[in-house]
């Protein structure tokens, strides 16, 4: 039995208190007196920890009262978007916007067409190999994207036709975005029976192009979602390598942003926790109406 | 008939049976694989392949340790230090608030949403992170913080006691806010790990709650936090976009990479490479070792 069953179905047994009877239910037993006090405790302190910050930031982003006069009287005072929507105005803003729209879509292509033929060929044909592709997708953890993108300047003056283009992230933000993406695609391919569907379209005279789009896609809708956030999340909010490689992404534009209009900068940073959460949000759900274990967004 | 078992985070399945041999009399399957690791080479393998011999031949073409040495000495050395320090601190506030939050969580039965509430925030907040978080940061404890200004109101002033968010603190409390999550992410199936049996059996051979901690549930979990350490101080060492937005100086390792390879220094972008270089092999080291012990960690949570 599970000490707490995430689907809260297994039912806690009571046992009478007092003596030095065993705990009810679970390795994880229902503290009694002090005890009792220092999950809460525990809980709540941490809710401030993660809630303050942002807190902070939406004060800063939409209020335009300096913090020497923020007190009781002016809490409510001069609350307002301006801040945000003078940075949508920027033209560098649509610009960037733009652009790191277009990566997310190109890198969410690129990864789907590489990822999903590899996955379901290791799942068919070659499953002794899993192990090794899985561990060859936790790599770009292990080279940090200051290390790649240090890795890509010495190839700068034999590639520029390709590094002089902005889409040239394409492919290195796919690498950046492999731990997350294959294991979310592994995870949906795995709880089909892929083989027996596979067969069952063969069998049915379908060729593989057909099996593909007709058999395979439609079984891996949830994986194909859900990696594709993950990967346009990752996309999003890519500095380090746009940085060094001086590609105006939204992220480089937010950081330059906010040293220029400290206020808008941060309303556009929090814009984008926003989303980001949307995105994170969109996926647990997804994934949680198909059934699926759980929502792929840890790496490892 | 072989049978492969794969494991995932935590969860042992067994997979389809193998298929048996087709008659071929030699396997060309892994042709499948070609463009995948083709895509990999090309765009992982030889820029990393690119930092190293970088790093090992100076301009004049000639093989040689210097620069991989510089890299550890003087600023650099301070970078390496600094940067090892705040990693491993953040790794430790990490480790043990992400414990006791994963075990709060798990132990709290009422309301039943919280422990799924603490999850879902943990799976969000472990992902942000880069230049928002710095700013949110900024908004909270910048010189015209929030926190700083109700310190301030109750009488603490947190500038003069001499905080600063490009300190070790400042860092520690700003990678704490996805350090944390993350760990409660990979702390909770261990906990959930934990049998009700073996309280039980501690509790019948007359062991008390601190004998079952240290004979038992701290053992378990072992594995689980060192692995958890590891991948934390991997995390918060390769950090750049964070700390880019906090500080202008180049005081941890990512920083100073940046700082060489910006160019601005002829003849000195070996040594970013270097940084580079012994970047990748500490990570290699912590995710190695991560590795073994998230094996280890899986044994008891079947």
């Amino acid at each position: 039995m599970a000490v707490v069953d995430p689907t809260g179905l297994s039912s806690v047994v009571e046992v009478p208190q007092g003596g030095a009877g065993p705990a009810s239910a679970g390795g994880v037993r229902p503290a009694r007196g002090l005890g009792r006090l220092v999950p809460i405790v525990v809980l709540i302190a941490c809710g401030l920890f993660f809630i303050l910050p942002l807190l902070a930031m939406a004060r800063f982003a939409l209020q335009n009262v300096p913090m020497i006069r923020l007190g009781w009287s002016t809490l409510f005072d001069r609350w307002s978007f301006s801040g945000i929507t003078k940075a949508f105005d920027e033209a560098e803003f649509r610009t960037s916007l733009s652009l790191s729209l277009k990566l997310a879509l190109g890198t969410v292509i690129l990864t789907q067409a590489l990822l999903l033929p590899t996955t379901l060929w290791v799942h068919l044909r070659l499953p002794k190999a899993r192990a090794f592709v899985e561990f060859l997708t936790v790599l770009p953890y292990v080279i940090p994207p200051i290390a790649l993108v240090a890795g890509i300047l010495p190839i700068k003056p034999h590639a520029r036709w390709f590094l002089n283009s902005d889409y040239s992230l394409i492919p290195f933000y796919t690498v950046l975005a492999l731990p997350f993406t294959f294991r979310a695609i592994d995870a949906g391919v795995r709880a089909l029976d892929v083989r027996t569907l596979v067969d069952a379209s063969r069998s049915l005279g379908a060729g593989w192009g057909t099996t593909l789009r007709r058999v395979m896609i439609p079984n891996l809708r949830t994986a194909i979602i859900s990696s594709s956030f993950l990967t346009a999340a990752v996309v999003l909010g890519e500095f380090t390598v746009a940085r060094v490689l001086l590609k105006e992404t939204l992220p480089l534009f937010m950081f330059e942003y906010q040293q220029r209009e400290p206020q808008g900068g941060i309303g556009l940073g929090l814009l984008a926790i926003v989303a980001t959460t949307a995105i994170f949000a969109i996926l647990s759900l997804v994934t949680r109406k198909r059934g699926m274990s759980r929502p792929a967004t840890t790496v490892l | 008939m072989t049978e492969a078992v794969l494991v995932d985070g935590g969860r042992t399945l067994r997979a389809a049976p193998a298929a048996p041999a087709i008659k071929a009399p030699r396997n060309w399957d892994w042709l499948g694989l070609v463009p995948f690791l083709a895509f990999l080479a090309l765009f992982l393998v030889v820029p990393a392949f690119a930092v190293f011999s970088k790093a090992f031949v100076d301009e004049q073409g000639n093989f040689g340790l210097e620069a991989f040495q510089d890299a550890f000495s003087g600023q650099n050395l301070d970078a390496f230090k600094f940067s090892v320090r705040l990693s491993a601190l953040s790794a430790a506030t990490g480790v043990v608030v992400g414990g006791f939050l994963a075990y709060a969580a798990a132990s709290i039965r009422r309301p039943k949403w919280l422990r799924s509430l603490v999850t879902a925030f943990s799976g969000v907040a472990a992902n942000l992170g880069g230049v928002p978080l710095a700013f949110a940061f900024i908004a909270l404890l910048g010189r015209q913080g929030l926190a700083t200004r109700i310190l301030s109101e109750l009488g603490y002033d947190l500038y003069g006691n001499g905080f600063q968010l490009d300190t070790t603190t400042g860092f520690v409390s700003v990678y704490s806010y996805f350090n944390i999550p993350l760990m409660v992410l990979i702390t909770l199936p261990a906990i959930d790990g934990l049998k009700v049996a073996w309280r039980e059996a501690c509790a019948n051979l007359g062991g008390t709650t601190f004998t079952y901690w240290r004979r038992i549930g701290l053992p378990v979990l072992l594995p689980s936090l060192l692995g958890g350490f590891l991948l934390l101080f991997a995390n918060s060492f390769s950090a750049y976009a964070t700390a880019r937005a906090m500080t202008d100086q180049s005081l941890i390792v990512p920083l100073r990479i940046q700082f060489y390879l910006s160019g601005d220094f002829a003849g000195q972008d070996q040594l970013g490479f270097s940084l580079a270089a012994w970047m990748i092999i500490i990570m290699s080291v912590s995710m190695g070792l991560y590795w073994v012990l998230r094996k280890r960690a899986e044994r008891w949570q079947s």
